[in-house]
């Protein structure tokens, strides 16, 4: 009874279009206003305590680091790269995306970001090629979302501090099926530019291989910061992030040269007022989290889930509904913070490991990313390419497909998740 | 009110700057202070750098705290905006009108929850755990941030009364990047975009019909 009142509030306030923040918080106000007698000192303490995490502060970091490398010319070098290595394969500049997209995913931790940072050179490049507005959307759309398989990832970090999941051990768990995904994604884009016989750019020497691997060597080494330092236990993932904002910043600024200082101070507001904004959402989130242990309901639904007689391959059908249809109507980072203290008693209670449930989710929020009404890399490559949204909508069907097979296969074969981490000890 | 608007810009951007300093001089006064050097090591174990994780995350939340009233003012937050973007114009602005007061309505209730516990924080001798500077001071981010938030709702909400127009874009520009869109200028701001998690401006105000 509890759940539907408190559920029912936080729905029909959400509807009405207010920041998610906002209705979290409202929603928490208004139940213990009037339904509880808990002392409202308590609300305030958490409301501070909330984001007074050591682990949560990844999150600016990693914004801040993907800003840096957004502004600072390494997409460009990885793009230059990528044709260089697989622009001369059926489907040339669009497979090179592909390989860009995952490149740049391997030091960014966000989907629309790998999309401006990538698409935006990418798509007018593509177009100038010969190639269809379609087919370079479609690419770019969907391997943008790799973003945040492909660690670092900031959806991870949400998971991470909802569940106390071990971060590190997320991270690894998401290689392999970022790198699966990637190829996947590359083999439709293949197979569609060869059906359509879309242009190949001309084979390029080791020469120029070589060259433009050295010239991108500076952004692939962040690659080596953030995982190998975790991986080795240099630093934890929060320090792993904070260097890999001051490494960005320094080639951005000091050995590409494609920032200059003075832009500095424009690139950190930009980047705190997105954090803020993530942020905002968790202190919220943490409040809403706090009710619903203290009215005990994810404890009660998991009882009641489990008396149902449902077991984990069902469980995880539903998982997977419940997810897309959240993916229709919010952004990654709200619909984990408030599904995932709900679902994860239930995933543990039916013996689902916590790293490939937190894998299952991200990959189901690539999935939401990409179609309407409210896919963020839809969104951004809609202003790059100035395509409708349904239009593109249109264009991406090919890759949404296979990113609908790859989510199966990812939530019925936990080893693709789980071999990595397991082989590295980290579990 | 320029005044306070690059007040608050300058506050986030610095906070957020010398927390990434901090944590990257921590941690390479960790490794460096392993190095054995001479003279060196030992200045440098004489350092303590103990209190960083501590300062870094009082600092976030200071940062947290004012961006979000900063996001307030540039249209960051995201909301689920679907359904109110197909509504009639009139309806829409009636909806877009109760989320602001709503969140105007929250951020007060929060900031004098937190001005009453600050001030009681105040009143005894909570100090933190490594920088040991008093907690309320720490605290006083919430009513701080909290009031700024809602004195930015109802600054939003006036505007939208007389404009129909919600802030978007604004004041994430970098200039002279080449992220720029050919076609309308602006910078490609993932979270400012008119997608459905935002809602959309009115073309007919709400001061044209309501008398």
């Amino acid at each position: 009874m509890n759940a539907a009142i408190i559920f029912g509030l936080l729905i029909t306030l959400m509807l009405t279009g207010m920041p998610i923040s906002i209705s979290l918080g409202l929603t928490v106000l208004t139940y213990l206003f009037t339904m509880t007698t808990v002392p409202i000192e308590a609300v305030a303490l958490k409301l501070f305590t909330g984001i007074e995490k050591f682990e949560i502060m990844a999150i600016p970091f990693f914004i801040l680091a993907g800003n840096f490398l957004t502004h600072g010319g390494v997409a460009r070098r990885m793009i230059r790269f990528a044709t260089a290595m697989v622009g001369h394969w059926h489907g040339g500049l669009g497979l090179a995306g592909v390989l860009a997209c995952a490149l740049f995913a391997a030091v960014s931790g966000s989907s629309p970001a790998t999309v401006v940072a990538i698409g935006s050179i990418l798509l007018p490049a593509m177009v100038k090629a010969g190639f269809n507005k379609h087919f370079g959307a479609g690419v770019i759309t969907t391997s943008g979302a790799l973003g945040i398989l492909i660690p670092p990832s900031i959806v991870m970090v949400m998971y991470s501090v909802s569940t106390s999941t071990s971060l590190g051990a997320l991270f690894m768990a998401g290689v392999l099926p970022g790198l699966l995904l990637a190829t996947l994604l590359g083999l439709t884009t293949w197979y569609r530019a060869r059906q359509f016989n879309f242009p190949r750019q001309p084979r390029a020497s080791w020469r120029t291989r070589w060259i433009s691997f050295r010239e991108s060597l500076w952004g692939l080494l962040l690659i080596l910061v953030v995982m190998g330092g975790i991986y080795a236990g240099f630093f934890t993932p929060t320090e792993a992030a904070a260097m890999s904002a001051m490494y960005a910043f320094f080639v951005a600024v000091f050995v590409y040269k494609d920032l200059s200082l003075r832009q500095v101070p424009q690139v950190l507001l930009v980047s705190a007022n997105m954090s803020a904004m993530l942020l905002y959402i968790i202190t919220n989130a943490v409040l809403f989290s706090f009710l619903l242990t203290s009215e005990q309901i994810p404890q009660t639904m998991a009882n009641w889930l489990i008396g149902q007689g449902l077991g984990q391959a069902a469980f995880l059908l539903v998982v997977n509904l419940l997810l897309l249809l959240a993916g229709n109507v919010m952004e990654p980072s709200s619909i984990v913070l408030i599904m995932a203290p709900i679902l994860f008693p239930v995933a543990i209670k039916l013996g689902i490991d916590p790293v490939h449930f937190g894998i299952l989710i991200t990959v189901n929020m690539e999935v939401g990313m990409c179609h309407p009404p409210v896919g963020l890399n839809l969104y951004v490559a809609s202003s790059i390419t100035q395509m409708g949204i349904t239009e593109l909508t249109i264009a991406v069907w090919p890759w949404l497909l296979t990113m609908l097979l790859f989510l199966v296969l990812v939530t019925y074969w936990p080893t693709l998740s789980l071999w990595l981490p397991q082989t590295l000890g980290m579990r | 009110m320029k005044c306070l608007d690059r007040l608050e810009e300058w506050l986030i951007t610095f906070l957020i700057g010398a927390a990434t300093l901090i944590i990257f001089v921590a941690v390479l006064h960790r490794y460096a202070s392993g190095l054995p050097i001479p003279l060196v090591q030992d200045a440098l174990l004489r350092i303590d750098m103990s209190w960083a994780q501590e300062l870094c995350i009082y600092l976030f939340v200071w940062m947290a705290k004012f961006g979000a009233a900063y996001g307030v003012r540039t249209g960051i937050h995201v909301g689920v905006d679907v359904l109110i973007n197909r509504l009639a114009e009139p309806l829409r602005a009636r909806f877009i009108l109760f989320g602001l007061s709503a969140g105007a309505l929250f951020t007060g209730v929060v900031g004098t929850i937190g001005a009453h516990f600050v001030w009681r924080m105040a009143h005894t001798e909570q100090v933190s755990a490594d920088l040991e500077i008093p907690m309320w001071m720490v605290y006083l981010a919430i009513p701080l941030g909290s009031y700024l938030m809602c004195f930015r709702f109802m600054q939003v909400a006036w505007h939208f009364l007389g404009s129909g127009q919600l802030p978007h874009h604004e004041h994430t520009r970098i200039a002279g990047l080449d992220q720029i869109d050919q076609e309308t200028g602006e910078d490609i701001n993932p979270y400012h975009l008119q997608d459905n998690l935002h809602p959309r401006d009115v073309t007919v105000t709400h001061a044209d019909r309501s008398p």
